[in-house]
């Protein structure tokens, strides 16, 4: 068990190096220069610009650059964003941290909420017209592009209907004497319709999952021995059922961590909300290189650090699985 | 209703209401595209967003006339500058506001003015050439200071005072540029103006606190916000949910909406912006030689004809904007609004084409020894409006036989496409200084090597742009002598030069918005009583 | 030799869903194909100052903010879109089944180097390699766009192969084969590949609905591989995006053409994986 875990571990730490080093190729390769934003169309005399270049080390050669910026991280020092100097790019991400993990967060614990409980629902109808029903929407909601819906329901709640708020996560001109409750509402009204569009689409795939699980271990025969024994049928679904049907849920969680912290770059764009995913897109169009690469660094490690905890728990809590 | 609920909401209640015991402070909200990191002058990086909060946290001399006229000496309003008067013809003095104060409460002094405008040509060459006419700056005593011109011209008051706002010598005096310390002065800026940075949330929003003690008087507005929204869509939600209280650049279509709501008012307030289809004359793959196809005077002047000017600005901008004759836009003062300029009339494009040689195909496209009459037209895609009209261009082409495939390209690659002269049309929009003579930087043979990126060079224009600048009687005729030379040269089609729409909320009266600093006299503004609250907050719970 | 796949009992419902499913991906490449003859040009604007107009006599689907005829813009953007589809899905599935076979057979320090750089590769999310790549070219030609999301989708494909061919390298099948003296690239492409087709058919399936939503979404961003006048469904969504108030169907009809699609995609995909593979349905 230690061996694999050893193993595993250093795996997925290969992958993270792999990864962030091709970001960080991929990036500089791709013509644009990053200064050409700053600059604008303004007459900038060549002393000017190399001051620029200097400034951000983009006179250096390829393997320098790629050196200095392992030697930051090293340090800790992620530089300061080109786009947005001097604000450093720690400082940038960490801004974004709170609303990409409240938007993320709610999504994943409705996913496996809300998602479970439908899923295990249509598994024990199977076959009957609720569990038909449900799957037709459930691969309709999974064909939705998420930026239409978001537009959709951004202008029929916002706008239209004016329930909603359609922008941002708060209110900036709440008074800054307002107490604790009232920005907890202010924010928590925000979140509603990113997180329902977000959720609307992802909460097919989580219901088809667990549905598709739920069937197999429910047609499995130590159910039919727990029925046959006399427990009630909430004991032999969620006690005995449930728990072998959670395991193929594990690998979704490691491939919604990812999500969790990018966020839906479409999403965020259709309702402004402050998120990673929008800065780190944001930073690509820029060629602002530093930002780049501390959400490349953020996201690898999200993945890499997801699969990694899948992995681990199905090891750890499926029986079935030896190592 | 049940106890328990009953309880509930009594709770939740007062929860919400102690939290605004004191009066709200008059609060203004302005959702703006892009937030300011750098708002100081000589260092706003040439981003708007940064020039605009930088002009409300320092001050100028003075401020330009009601007219935007830029030469002469009379009309420009006293800032810093209490009065000022002309010693010579090459001498202006400038007579401070003893009571100007900086916001760390030294008082605004002559050394200032000197520093700023010798900080101001060190650091940024285009500074300096813009101020390069200033042969020097001379303290005369604390409150009075002394320009010296190295010529005679009209526009000495205009490049005293507009280029840049006064900075603190006391504090950037020996700073270095881009070092630390100026990192520090940049993230907490002290000014002269009537607002201080108070708060800064990088991507969310920016607060700036009305400076009790301004000199000129007390803003009535406590705090002024600037709040991100990432496209003109949110931003407009945010004006019409209430979550902002101003908003500029309302898109034409959507006026309508935000007049029709009542607590809302919209202001039109022409600029200084021009767009136009620039023509490459040099060819992109031989910058040595001509362009193919564009080189010849009468291919672009049939393009031009080819275009319905004035239904394509109809259809995008409605009433929301003026059509250009030229590279002016109608506050610049040296423009004839009775002008219409170069007429739709596609008979003249076949005509011209075929004297140029072109002949026309089966297809009813154009060819010419073997070659098609086929041009790229580049474009930022983030600009909705060059999207629009570059469609509505391509299609009225189309009609008379002319292939125009459009590059909508990412804003740093469309950038560097125009300055290494890669294009064959390329949509330009600049936003130009009040000042006519900006006009030399593009269109003069000067400026082939910097801003003029189409190669257009005509000897004429070069010569009067050079007259109009030094003889001020003449200057509006030889002005207009460069306009029409531009237009008879069919250098560039010229689109539109918007108005730009603001939303501003009904609460807010005595506003006044300025063309070149939006923002700029929102000190002077008024609130109207007992709507002293935030913009969606009541003024208690 | 091939093993027949095991054919399940499907439900009702999942067979009628497949065949409901392909009867509406084959009405929409006839209309794609056929369509266009009878509607008016897509890039025609004949009156600009009208601006959108909503559906009536004449404009089924009513007209853009340019006052293009909406109806003939979709069917337009559908030849776009499927050809965008098929094309980055065939070139993902290509390279995908290649590698995963390399990997799966030839196993050892092939295997190891090749799927480190494709869990490297899961960890970039797709979109922003796209936005890197897109952003390269000032002129995305469509074949460059194409090229650019079959290259980015190949990954999991090459997965799924790979777990296939290491699950049937000890097939009696293959050991016969080998003792027989075929060579292993007889083996690779005649034997272990046609036996890897049902998992590849249901992730192409698949991936047609992805891509025509991965490729909306660029456009949305306005980093498509199309450009004007050709229609594309996601940039139709983002021209309607400000007069969402006064014209909704000018980004209505794009969405749900979209939605109908990816739709019928994902039904015969689905009934497909039923018919592969009935346990994991």
């Amino acid at each position: 068990m230690v061996r694999w875990l050893a193993s595993r571990t250093a795996q997925a730490a290969a992958t993270f190096v792999v990864a962030v080093v091709l970001m960080f190729f991929l990036m500089r390769l791709s013509p644009g220069d990053p200064l050409a934003r700053l600059v604008g169309d303004r007459q900038v005399s060549a002393a000017e610009l190399a001051s620029l270049r200097t400034r951000f080390g983009l006179d250096q050669p390829l393997l320098g650059q790629f050196r200095a910026f392992v030697g930051g991280v090293a340090q800790g020092d992620l530089g300061a964003s080109i786009a947005y100097y001097p604000t450093s790019v720690s400082e940038l991400i960490v801004a974004r941290l709170p609303a990409t993990l409240l938007l993320g967060g709610t999504v994943l614990i409705i996913n496996f909420t809300v998602g479970i409980v439908i899923g295990v629902w249509q598994a024990r109808h199977r076959g009957s017209a609720g569990d038909r029903w449900l799957s037709i929407v459930s691969l309709t909601a999974f064909a939705l592009p998420s930026f239409w819906l978001g537009l959709i329901l951004a202008w029929l709640f916002g706008i239209h209907w004016r329930l909603l708020p359609a922008a941002g996560m708060t209110t900036p001109a709440l008074d800054p004497g307002a107490g604790l409750l009232p920005r907890a509402l202010d924010v928590a009204r925000h979140l509603v319709l990113p997180a329902a569009t977000l959720c609307i689409i992802t909460i097919a795939v989580t219901i088809r999952h667990q549905r598709s699980a739920m069937i197999e271990t429910l047609t499995a025969d130590y159910v039919r021995t727990a029925q046959a024994k006399g427990l009630s049928e909430r004991a032999v679904v969620w006690r005995h059922a449930w728990r072998n049907a959670m395991f193929p849920l594990l690998t979704l969680f490691g491939l919604w961590l990812p999500v969790l912290v990018t966020g839906s770059v479409f999403v965020e764009s259709v309702f402004n909300w402050p998120g990673l995913g929008s800065l780190a897109a944001e930073a690509i169009l820029n060629r602002d290189y530093p930002l780049v690469m501390g959400t490349a660094l953020l996201v690898a490690g999200a993945v890499v650090a997801g699969t990694w905890v899948s992995d681990v728990l199905h090891v750890a809590l499926d029986p079935r699985v030896r190592v | 209703m049940s106890r328990r609920t009953l309880i509930w909401a009594v709770v939740l209640t007062l929860a919400a209401c102690t939290g605004t015991e004191r009066r709200a402070p008059t609060t203004l909200t302005i959702a703006v595209g892009q937030l300011a990191s750098s708002p100081v002058p000589t260092m706003t990086e040439g981003a708007s967003a940064n020039s605009d909060v930088a002009n409300l946290l320092f001050l100028r001399l003075a401020e330009l006339p009601p007219s935007y006229r830029t030469s002469g000496d009379s009309g420009f309003i006293p800032r810093l500058a209490r009065s000022w008067e002309r010693r010579d013809s090459v001498t202006l003095v400038f007579h401070l506001d003893p009571n100007a104060r900086w916001q760390d409460g030294v008082p605004v002094s002559a050394q200032d003015v000197a520093f700023t405008i010798a900080r101001a040509r060190s650091v940024s060459p285009q500074m300096a050439t813009l101020l390069t006419t200033i042969r020097s700056v001379e303290v005369e005593d604390s409150q009075t200071v002394a320009f010296h011109f190295s010529e005679a011209y009209p526009e000495q008051l205009y490049n005293a005072t507009y280029h840049v706002p006064i900075l603190p010598a006391h504090l950037l005096e020996g700073v270095g540029d881009h070092s630390e310390q100026q990192s520090a002065f940049v993230r907490q800026p002290v000014g002269s103006g009537p607002y201080r940075l108070a708060e800064v949330a990088p991507g969310d929003h920016l607060v700036l606190q009305a400076v009790e003690d301004f000199f000129l008087g007390r803003p009535t507005i406590d705090r002024v916000i600037f709040r991100l929204g990432s496209d003109p869509e949110a931003r407009n939600n945010m004006l019409l949910t209430g979550q902002a209280d101003a908003v500029q650049a309302i898109a034409p279509a959507d006026a309508p909406r935000i007049a029709a709501n009542p607590d809302l008012a919209l202001y039109t307030v022409p600029g200084f912006g021009v767009g136009y289809l620039l023509f490459n004359q040099q060819d992109p793959n031989h910058l040595d030689r001509p362009h193919p196809i564009l080189a010849d005077p009468r291919v672009r002047s049939a393009l031009v004809h080819a275009l319905d000017r004035p239904r394509m600005l109809q259809a995008v901008y409605r009433e929301f904007a003026y059509l250009p004759q030229g590279p002016a836009a109608r506050l610049h003062w040296i423009v004839d609004t009775t002008e219409t300029g170069v007429p739709f009339d596609t008979t003249v494009t076949t005509r011209l084409l075929t004297q140029a040689g072109w002949a026309r195909r089966s297809d009813g496209t154009w060819s010419k020894g073997g070659h098609a009459l086929s041009l790229t037209l580049n474009y930022p895609s983030t600009s909705r409006v060059r999207a629009q009209f570059a469609q509505l261009a391509q299609e009225q082409w189309r009609r008379v036989g002319i292939d125009v495939s459009l590059n909508g390209m990412e804003g740093a690659l469309w950038i560097d496409r125009r300055t290494d002269r890669q294009f064959d049309i390329d949509f330009s929009s600049a936003t130009m200084d009040p000042s006519p003579a900006g006009i030399t930087q593009s269109w003069s043979c000067a400026g082939i090597g910097g801003s003029n990126v189409a190669g257009y060079c005509d000897p004429k224009v070069d010569s009067l742009l050079g007259l109009a600048l030094t003889d001020a009687g003449n200057a509006l005729a030889h002005y207009r002598a460069v306009l029409e030379t531009i237009r008879a040269d069919a250098a560039a089609a010229f689109l539109y030069s918007p108005s730009t729409i603001f939303g501003i909320h009904r609460r807010f009266e005595n506003v006044t918005i300025v063309p070149y600093s939006y923002w700029l006299d929102v000190w002077r503004w008024t609130v109207r009583n007992g709507a002293g609250g935030g913009a969606s907050q009541p003024a208690d719970g | 030799m091939i093993t027949l796949p095991s054919r399940g009992l499907p439900a009702a419902w999942r067979v009628s869903g497949g065949r409901i499913g392909a009867g509406i991906l084959i009405a929409i490449v006839l209309i794609a194909v056929v369509g266009p003859h009878f509607l008016p040009d897509p890039a025609a604007q004949p009156d600009i100052i009208a601006g959108p107009t909503p559906p009536g006599p004449g404009h089924l689907f009513g007209t853009d903010e340019l006052n293009r005829d909406i109806l003939a813009r979709v069917v337009g953007g559908a030849r776009i879109s499927l050809l965008v589809a098929l094309l980055a899905v065939a070139l993902s599935i290509t390279v995908g089944a290649v590698v995963g076979l390399a990997a799966g057979y030839m196993g050892g320090w092939i295997d190891i180097v090749l799927m480190r750089l494709v869990d490297a590769a899961l960890a970039i999310p797709r979109l922003f390699v796209l936005l890197l790549l897109l952003a390269v070219w000032e002129k995305i030609s469509l074949v460059a766009f194409i090229v650019a999301i079959g290259a980015t989708g190949w990954f999991a494909t090459s997965r799924l192969v790979r777990s296939e061919v290491l699950r049937l390298r000890g097939e009696p099948f293959v050991l016969a084969a080998r003792s027989l003296g075929a060579s292993r690239r007889r083996i690779a492409f005649r034997h272990l590949l046609p036996n890897t087709l049902g998992p590849i058919v249901v992730t192409a399936t698949l991936g047609v609905g992805h891509v025509i939503l991965l490729e909306a979404g660029l456009s949305f961003l306005g980093l498509g591989g199309v450009r004007p006048p050709t229609p594309s469904w996601g940039r139709m969504i983002l021209d309607a995006k400000p007069v969402l108030e006064t014209a909704p169907w000018a980004g209505l009809f794009p969405g749900l053409a979209i939605i109908v699609t990816v739709l019928a995609a994902n039904l015969v995909g689905e009934a497909l994986r039923t018919y592969f593979d009935p346990q994991h349905a």
